[in-house]
């Protein structure tokens, strides 16, 4: 037994990156379709969606790159749908360097293809890359156009029906920010406390617990907190809008919900690990106490 | 014909960030304490700005076009696309030295600069021609988003999905209950992770009658998180924040006063 405890104490971690390479690939191979749960952050995001009259503009800011799309990419999508499916008009922007904007093109070009009756400019534009993020926002205070004087084209934001009666940061009924690292923050302490513009995040898992603080001040009006945040809100604005539940169910594309799957078994694996970490631990702490 | 605009905040400015600066330089040719007091006085201009036109919500000052604040995040803008070519001149200034001399580690100086100069080159090869760096209007990529598709986002997507591995080495070896502190982290860490995922369900999928029991479970267990983040969580992380605000705030009044200089490359006694 004695002999067993210290070979998982000392057990070679090509074990352990085994074990997550399967946890992480059978259930994207094979997908478990494991029920979600729905949290508040994400009910409270869909909620304030929902409540926004057709024709409001929403700002959405890629503020993340391919390290975390996998997380960040489902979120920005989901939003994205969702304010098409309901008449708002959608305004893209990207603060993030590396790699952000081709993230952007790709999801509005996918997007915008899935929604053929939504006009590019009317419905829905993207504004491209502007470097210099909190200088960005400040300004996005005062005039869009200044901040982004043309859309990804190089076309004149003046020329846009989407902009009619929108000239600030203002006049946007929220700004949805797909982030990783701290520009999601910025969103927060300088655009809603500085213009009182509304704001849902949608950070990585590793970022989430911070914004719990600016959800219990009321300072973030949701937030998708992670993959899951993002696995829920598919499944809220699947239930509500039946041809995004369809898309949902049929795509063979990677969804938030099918990424549960494979986070679900990884974070058996690592409890698991952790316990058999343990146990060996204690028991080899009694055996010398005895000794 | 549109005259001259001569408004006051934007002579004001012309003089604080244009004029004042180039005077600075010439005058510290002949005197280096002039020299290094230019960069302060900057400085405390363009940080007490932007205060200012809060507190004072005067036309020079606060205007969304004419005023010193609001343009002063312009130049803030153009400043900060400055930074960008002065992080390529030190990348290859530091590589190629590296390469050339031949210290440890060579062949990854000379792999990034390599990099460097393929992306660049085709991202000014898109401006050039008027293509841009996404899809041609045929739907086909250029050069740019080739490299972009088919080389960075593999790679750094790669390099990111490695962190899962070493996590889950790190999290077997470190994570003991070597005393309270560590215990209660431990306690916590688990639970979060169980009930962030539907865990139960996963451990009950090759069990169909335990199903029932488990979504229970598991719907408690998604509560208890809850609580986890909305009460311990929040209110430690609205503790550091505002700890942090704080000290950002004591920086900010240090560097806009001038005492503290060391973005100068200055020390106390300089």
């Amino acid at each position: 037994m004695a002999g067993l405890l210290d070979k998982l104490l000392k057990i070679d971690r090509r074990w352990i990156f085994f074990f997550v390479a399967l946890s992480v690939t059978v259930p994207i191979l094979v997908p478990l379709g494991l029920p979600i749960s729905t949290t508040s952050a994400t009910q409270m995001a869909f909620d304030f969606v929902e409540a926004l009259e057709p024709g409001d503009v929403v700002l959405l800011s890629f503020d993340y790159g391919p390290s975390s799309a996998p997380e960040n990419d489902p979120m920005a999508e989901g939003f994205m749908r969702h304010c098409l499916s309901r008449d708002l008009r959608v305004v893209v922007c990207v603060l993030y360097p590396l790699g952000a904007l081709g993230l952007a093109n790709n999801v509005v070009a996918r997007i915008g293809h899935e929604f053929p009756n939504k006009v590019y400019g009317t419905d829905y534009v993207n504004l491209g890359y502007k470097d210099g993020d909190r200088a960005v926002m400040r300004r996005l205070g005062d005039s869009i156009a200044d901040a982004f004087p043309t859309d990804v084209n190089g076309r004149p934001i003046a020329d846009l029906p989407i902009f009619h009666g929108v000239r600030s940061i203002r006049q946007v009924k929220v700004v949805f920010t797909a982030a990783t690292g701290l520009i999601g923050e910025w969103w927060i302490t300088l655009v809603h406390a500085q213009f009182g513009t509304p704001v849902i995040i949608g950070p990585t898992a590793v970022s989430a617990p911070k914004y719990y603080a600016y959800i219990s001040s009321g300072q973030l009006a949701g937030m998708l907190g992670g993959m899951k945040g993002a696995a829920e809100y598919e499944q809220l604005i699947g239930k509500k809008y039946p041809v995004l539940g369809n898309y949902y169910k049929g795509t063979r594309l990677f969804t938030a919900v099918k990424g549960m799957d494979a986070q679900t078994a990884i974070h058996f694996v690592i409890i698991v690990f952790i316990l058999i970490g343990n146990v060996a631990f204690f028991a080899s702490r009694l055996r010398q106490g005895r000794s | 014909m549109s005259g001259l605009d001569l408004s006051f905040g934007k002579v004001a400015l012309f003089l604080c960030f244009g004029l004042l600066p180039i005077a600075g330089f010439l005058l510290g040719l002949r005197a280096p304490s002039i020299r290094r007091q230019g960069p302060i006085i900057l400085a405390f201009l363009a940080g007490i700005i932007p205060i200012l036109s809060i507190y004072i919500p005067k036309r020079f000052l606060a205007h969304p076009e004419m005023g010193m604040s609001p343009r002063l995040d312009q130049y803030l803008i153009i400043v900060a696309g400055f930074a960008l070519p002065l992080g390529i001149v030190n990348v290859i200034q530091n590589s190629s030295r590296k390469a050339i001399r031949r210290e440890t580690g060579w062949p990854f100086a000379v792999v990034l600069l390599v990099g460097l100069f393929v992306m660049g080159s085709f991202g000014i090869y898109g401006a050039w021609t008027g293509e841009g760096i996404g899809f041609r209007v045929d739907g086909t990529s250029t050069p740019f988003k080739w490299m972009e598709e088919n080389c960075f986002k593999p790679l750094q997507s790669t390099i990111f999905a490695l962190l899962a591995f070493f996590m889950a080495s790190a999290a077997f070896r470190a994570f003991r209950a070597r005393n309270a502190e560590a215990t209660i982290l431990l306690v916590a860490g688990v639970l979060v992770m169980m009930g962030r995922v539907p865990l139960l369900e996963f451990i009950a999928t090759p069990f169909p009658p335990l199903m029932p029991a488990a979504a229970a479970a598991s719907q408690w267990l998604g509560k208890l998180t809850e609580w986890i983040m909305d009460v311990p969580n929040s209110a430690a992380q609205s503790g550091i924040i505002i700890g942090a605000a704080l000290g950002a705030a004591a920086m900010a009044i240090r560097v806009i006063l001038g005492i503290e200089r060391s973005y100068l490359g200055l020390g106390k006694g300089d």
